[in-house]
C-alpha cells in the first residue's frame, strides 16, 4: 500500500526508494528517529530553509519524486555537520547527494554551474581554466609570471574513460 | 623526507598564494614535494551530479599518487582532502567499490592501492614535523598579534573517516598560529561554514555566511584571520566586500592562508609568499607591499 500526500495527492514511490537507499553505503535513513540534531546544527537551515530531518523523513516515507524535482536538495552547504552529529548514522547530506544524482538522471532542473563544471572536467580535466588573477595593486599575474611550474593535464584517454565512468 | 601533492582545481588554476607559500614553507622542514603528473579534479563538483564519478575521480588521483612510489600525500584543499578520504574510507571497506574502481582505472593503465596516507598541511605541520621544529624554525615571531582562525568543515568531518583534528573542539591550526608566537582566539562562530559550496546554487547565501561569521570575527578585535582552505579563502578575502554588503557592514579584516604567516615568521620574502594576492589584506598594518 502507498501513502498519499492529501496535500498534494502525491503518492509514495517503492521502486525510487530502494533505488536511493541502494545507492548509501554505511548510512542508514531508515533508522532515524527524527531527534532533529542533523536540522539544529544546520548550516542552511536559516537561510535558505533546509531542515535535514524532514529531508530524511520524506525519503523513509517514499516522496522520492517530489523531493528530486525541489529545489530545497540543493540548499546543502556541505558542511557534513549533519553526517558527523547523526547518532543513527543517517547522515542527511548522502541521501541529499543521492537525491541530487536522481535528479540529474531524471533531466529535473538543476543549477546549471555543477554542468558547467563537469563540461569543463571532461574538456582538461579540472573544473575551472586557469586564470590570470589581479594583485591589491591591481596588476595582472599569471602561474608564469609568478614562477610557479607548467600545469600537467591528464592526456586524452582520461576524457574517454571518464566519459564512459559519468554514463554509467 | 619526499611527499606527493595533490593541488587540486581551484588552488591550480587560482588561488596561486596558497600554493607559493606551500611550496616555500614546507623544504624548511626538509619535506620535498613532488606534483603528481596528469592530475584532474578530485570529484567535489561531480558528486552532485553522478556520485559514483566522483569517487572514479577521487580514485584516480590516488592511484597517480601510489605511481609515485612515495606514501605520504599532502591535499592542500579542504574539500579535495574530504573527497580523497572519503574515496579511499569506501574503496579499503568495501570490496565490492574496490573491484569496480580496479575495472575503471584499468583503462587508462591505473591501479589503486590502499598503502597512501592521506595528508592536509594541518597535520602535516602538527601531527608529522611537530609544534617544536616549527617553533625552532621561527626567525621572525608574530609578537602581538591575534588572530582567528578557520578551520573549516571538511577537514574535521565526518570524523568516522578519520579527520586531520577533531570535528567539535578543533585546536591543530590554533596551536600551529601559536607556535609563530600569535595569540588565538577561541570564539562561538569557529565553526561555521565559509558557505562556498552554496555558490553553485545559491550565490547570495553563501555570500551571507561568509558576511555573518566575518562579522563576528572584526567585532573581536583581531588583528587578522586564518584559513587552510582555496574555497574558504575566496569566501573571506576575495568576495570579502560582497560578503560584507550581504550583512550590511563594511569590513577590513586582513585574511591569511596558515602557510602564508607560516612564511613570514620564517622569515621568507613576501613576494615568494604571493602576499600581494590577497585582496584583504591591510598592508600598513602588516608593513607589505
Amino acid at each position: 500500500m502507498s501513502l498519499t500526500d492529501l496535500m498534494t495527492m502525491a503518492k509514495s514511490n517503492k521502486e525510487l526508494q530502494e533505488k536511493i537507499l541502494s545507492q548509501l553505503w554505511e548510512v542508514h535513513p531508515d533508522e532515524c528517529f527524527q531527534c532533529m540534531r542533523c536540522t539544529s546544527g544546520c548550516t542552511s537551515l536559516k537561510l535558505l530553509e533546509l531542515k535535514p530531518h524532514e529531508i530524511t523523513l520524506l525519503v523513509n516515507a517514499g516522496f522520492i519524486e517530489e523531493l528530486a524535482s525541489s529545489d530545497i536538495i540543493w540548499t546543502c552547504a556541505s558542511c557534513l555537520k549533519c553526517r558527523e552529529r547523526c547518532p543513527q548514522k543517517a547522515s542527511p547530506y548522502n541521501t541529499i547527494m543521492a537525491l541530487r544524482n536522481l535528479a540529474v538522471e531524471r533531466e529535473a532542473k538543476i543549477p546549471e554551474k555543477y554542468m558547467k563544471a563537469v563540461a569543463q572536467i571532461l574538456e582538461n580535466g579540472l573544473m575551472q581554466q586557469m586564470q590570470t588573477v589581479t594583485s591589491r595593486e591591481m596588476q595582472p599575474f599569471s602561474r608564469e609570471k609568478l614562477g610557479l611550474p607548467k600545469l600537467q593535464y591528464p592526456d586524452g584517454k582520461f576524457k574517454t574513460v571518464f566519459m564512459k565512468v559519468l554514463g554509467g | 623526507m619526499k611527499v606527493a601533492v595533490f593541488w587540486g582545481c581551484k588552488i591550480l588554476t587560482a588561488q596561486y598564494a596558497y600554493e607559493m607559500s606551500v611550496r616555500q614553507v614546507f623544504p624548511h622542514f626538509d619535506i620535498e614535494l613532488m606534483d603528481l603528473k596528469g592530475a584532474s579534479c578530485c570529484g567535489g563538483p561531480v558528486r552532485s551530479i553522478n556520485t559514483s564519478a566522483a569517487m572514479y575521480l577521487s580514485a584516480r588521483n590516488l592511484a597517480l599518487s601510489s605511481q609515485t612510489g612515495l606514501s605520504d600525500l599532502l591535499v592542500p584543499c579542504n574539500e579535495c582532502h574530504f573527497m580523497l578520504s572519503e574515496a579511499k574510507y569506501r574503496i579499503d571497506n568495501d570490496e565490492q567499490m574496490h573491484k569496480k574502481i580496479q575495472e575503471q582505472l584499468r583503462e587508462e593503465g591505473l591501479k589503486y592501492s590502499s598503502s597512501v596516507k592521506i595528508w592536509h598541511v594541518i597535520d602535516l605541520l602538527h601531527d608529522l614535523v611537530k609544534l617544536d621544529a616549527v617553533k625552532a624554525m621561527v626567525k621572525k615571531p608574530l609578537e602581538g598579534l591575534k588572530f582567528a582562525v578557520h578551520p573549516g568543515c571538511q577537514i574535521i568531518r565526518p570524523s568516522e573517516i578519520g579527520r586531520v583534528d577533531s570535528a567539535e573542539r578543533p585546536r591543530k591550526l590554533d596551536a600551529l598560529v601559536e607556535a609563530l608566537g600569535a595569540e588565538t582566539l577561541d570564539y562561538s562562530e569557529k565553526l561555521d561554514c565559509c558557505g562556498a559550496a552554496l555558490l553553485y546554487s545559491h550565490e547570495d547565501a553563501a555570500l551571507s555566511l561568509a558576511g555573518s561569521k566575518l562579522k563576528a570575527v572584526q567585532g573581536y578585535d583581531v588583528d587578522g584571520f586564518v584559513d587552510t582552505c582555496p574555497y574558504c579563502h575566496i569566501m573571506y578575502d576575495a568576495r570579502q566586500k560582497e560578503a560584507a554588503a550581504t550583512v550590511g557592514g563594511k569590513f577590513s579584516l586582513s585574511v591569511f592562508y596558515y602557510t602564508q604567516l607560516l612564511g613570514l615568521a620564517l622569515g621568507i620574502k613576501q613576494e615568494k609568499l604571493g602576499l600581494h594576492l590577497n585582496q584583504s589584506l591591510d598592508s600598513e598594518k602588516f608593513k607589505v607591499k
